[in-house]
């Protein structure tokens, strides 16, 4: 065990035993005060009786009363004082008090205190356990391409191979490193969000633009795949963003949706861009695999690879939406993702506080500190 | 479902990753197998379903039905073909968890592509062993009352009882039924029916007899036919031993 959490292992029993410590003392404080009060009583009740004798051996009650102020004589009868009496009760009672507010205040404090380690010690353990998991998913997406990597370069040493083998092998495993590039950017970026190591600019940014560029960059693999991708953006729609995690968002979006439509053969993405009271949204639209409509909210989990029907390649780190959902949040948007079904396609839409042309920017940029990573954008993550 | 000679080389490989596959494919047809994949769970039980093959590959993480459901349900419809799985959850307890949903043998990604072929090599032949020397002797096994159907993975025990037996089950009685009267180490049995080195401890093999004998035994606390040599391993009576 470390030796932080045997300290507050540790504190945690000293506070649980404080806490039963207090509990014992305030019963018997207020043990204490009752057994107090009875004796006096006891100690009255003896007075009265001796004040009784010497009223029955003739000594005058005046007398009597001096000796023992808190005997009442009437007649020749001795009896306790009602206000010695009401002394006493009131006596008792506020000692019980005293005790039951005291008491109260320190056992709260400890059970705060309680609370407080428990706290940490659950919160630390989530930690411990959510570092394990994320280690053992990490290193479980990168064996499958290290084993693909493995298999071409065995295959290459083992073979004698044709020059178009060789090539296509070549391809395999360059595409097998990239992946694992991809990757390591990827876990990279998502343990900088988690940690909250980026600070966005805030700054109005012509959308159209934005998609244009990430369209482009893809130009080259949509056609190879037969996809063909359209924006339909109007002129001078601009959103409140970060134009570097603008640009991180829309092409792990894009390269989501190119991962779903390859596997089927081809098909279409679209982007389309519209204003709606104050806020700008943009829906990116695939006529891809699909997924199953429960899972729309899972598909930006961390490491989630939903596998629908489709098949294909499942080249995705699970962490492309993640990126996508987590900087979204951070720019004051959000996104969602809706499908009829496996094989029905899906609709992905993010939505930006309007820019500039539209409203007044909410606040001044900040300065950002450390720029997201930028690289090879996510794979889909449910296909 | 049994193999025979026609389709004792075709091998389906069971996997998502498109560049793994093609690898593993290639590599296997280069060796002169017939083979042929998929990519989830689902289509595997369909292809399964219709057509007999030798040897499964199987990835552990499939989408639709996960590998281990897969073999599972396989083995619950009969077919005992041998099942390799590869994947990269290569720790102890998914290698056990493999082994006992009915996985012949376990191989963690990354790994050699010699092995792999060594691996499937021996399952193969071990499966065609166990299918000709089945064939060969009648495929039928009695002792002590008992019958049991090699080929069909059943028997009949000395009570009527009908009996399924799994694929390392029938394995290992075959193997001692072979030398019957001779001492069969555990060893021996661990590399006739599993392999080199699937299992860390020959406590396997022992674990397997005691299944043997509560079907066959009239009395598993006291066997007559399933008979343990200390510190070596086990003798087969056919006749049974007073």
């Amino acid at each position: 065990m470390k030796a932080p959490r045997l300290f507050q292992l540790t504190a945690l029993a000293l506070v649980l035993v404080s806490a039963v410590e207090v509990g014992w003392w305030l019963l018997d404080q207020h043990r204490f005060a009752v057994d107090k009060v009875r004796e006096m009583h006891e100690v009255y009740a003896q007075q009265v009786g001796a004040a009784q004798a010497l009223l029955d051996a003739g000594i005058p009650g005046e007398r009597v009363h001096a000796l023992m102020p808190g005997i009442m004589v009437t007649g020749q009868q001795a009896a306790l004082s009602p206000d010695v009496d009401r002394g006493l009760i009131a006596e008792e009672r506020r000692h019980i008090a005293q005790y039951a507010w005291e008491g109260s205040f320190f056992i709260i404090a400890l059970a705060v205190c309680i609370a407080v380690i428990a706290r940490a010690l659950r919160a630390e353990a989530r930690v411990i356990q959510e570092q394990e998991s994320f280690l053992a998913l990490v290193s479980h997406q990168f064996k499958t391409p290290l084993a693909s990597l493995q298999l071409s370069l065995e295959t290459m040493a083992m073979r004698p191979l044709s020059p178009e083998h060789s090539s296509a092998l070549i391809e395999r495993m360059l595409s097998d490193l990239g992946r694992m590039e991809g990757m390591v950017t990827q876990i990279l970026e998502s343990m900088r969000l988690d940690r909250g190591r980026i600070d966005l600019k805030s700054e109005p940014v012509d959308l159209g633009d934005a998609v244009a560029r990430v369209i482009a960059s893809f130009e080259e693999r949509a056609a190879k795949d037969r996809i063909r991708v359209g924006a339909e953006i109007g002129h001078g729609l601009e959103v409140m963003a970060d134009p570097l995690a603008l640009d991180v968002i829309l092409r792990n979006v894009l390269e989501n949706a190119l991962a779903a439509v390859a596997p089927i053969g081809g098909g279409s993405v679209s982007f389309t861009g519209r204003r709606i009271a104050g806020e700008i949204e943009l829906t990116v639209r695939d006529s891809g695999v699909g997924f199953r409509p429960g899972d729309g909210t899972r598909l930006f989990q961390k490491f989630s690879r939903l596998h629908p029907g489709g098949g294909g390649s499942h080249f995705g780190t699970g962490l492309g939406l993640y990126i996508v959902r987590r900087l979204m949040q951070l720019a004051g948007g959000r996104v969602s993702a809706q499908s009829a079904g496996v094989g029905q396609g899906a609709a992905f839409v993010l939505t930006w506080p309007a820019g500039a042309a539209h409203e007044a920017p909410s606040s001044d940029p900040t300065v950002r500190s450390e720029p997201p990573v930028t690289g090879p954008a996510a794979r889909r993550e449910h296909s | 479902m049994t193999a025979s000679a026609e389709y004792a080389r075709r091998i389906l490989v069971v996997e998502d990753d498109p560049h793994l596959t093609a690898g593993v494919v290639e590599n296997l047809r280069a060796e002169g197998y017939e083979v042929d994949s998929v990519a989830d769970g689902r289509r595997a039980l369909e292809w399964l379903d219709g057509t007999p093959c030798g040897l499964v590959l199987l990835d552990v993480m499939l989408p639709e039905v996960d590998g281990f459901t897969v073999c599972r349900t396989l083995r619950e419809r009969g077919d005992n073909t041998p099942v390799l799985f590869l994947t990269a959850r290569g720790d102890p307890a998914d290698r056990v968890r493999g082994l006992e949903a009915g996985g012949d043998d376990y191989l963690a990604k990354p790994f050699h592509l010699r092995e792999l072929l060594l691996r499937v090599k021996a399952i193969l032949r071990r499966w065609d062993w166990y299918q000709s020397a089945s064939a060969a002797e009648g495929g039928t096994l009695r002792f002590g009352g008992n019958e049991v159907d090699f080929r069909a993975f059943r028997a009949r025990s000395w009570n009527g009882v009908a009996q399924e037996l799994t694929e390392k089950e029938a394995m290992i009685l075959k193997v001692l039924a072979e030398r019957p009267g001779e001492i069969v180490s555990r060893e021996d049995l661990l590399e006739r029916v599993w392999g080199y080195d699937v299992f860390p401890s020959t406590r396997t093999v022992d674990n397997f007899i005691l299944r043997l004998r509560k079907r066959f035994e009239r009395d598993p606390a006291n066997p007559r036919h399933f008979l343990t040599v200390w510190g070596v391993g086990y003798r087969f009576m056919s006749e049974g031993e007073c």
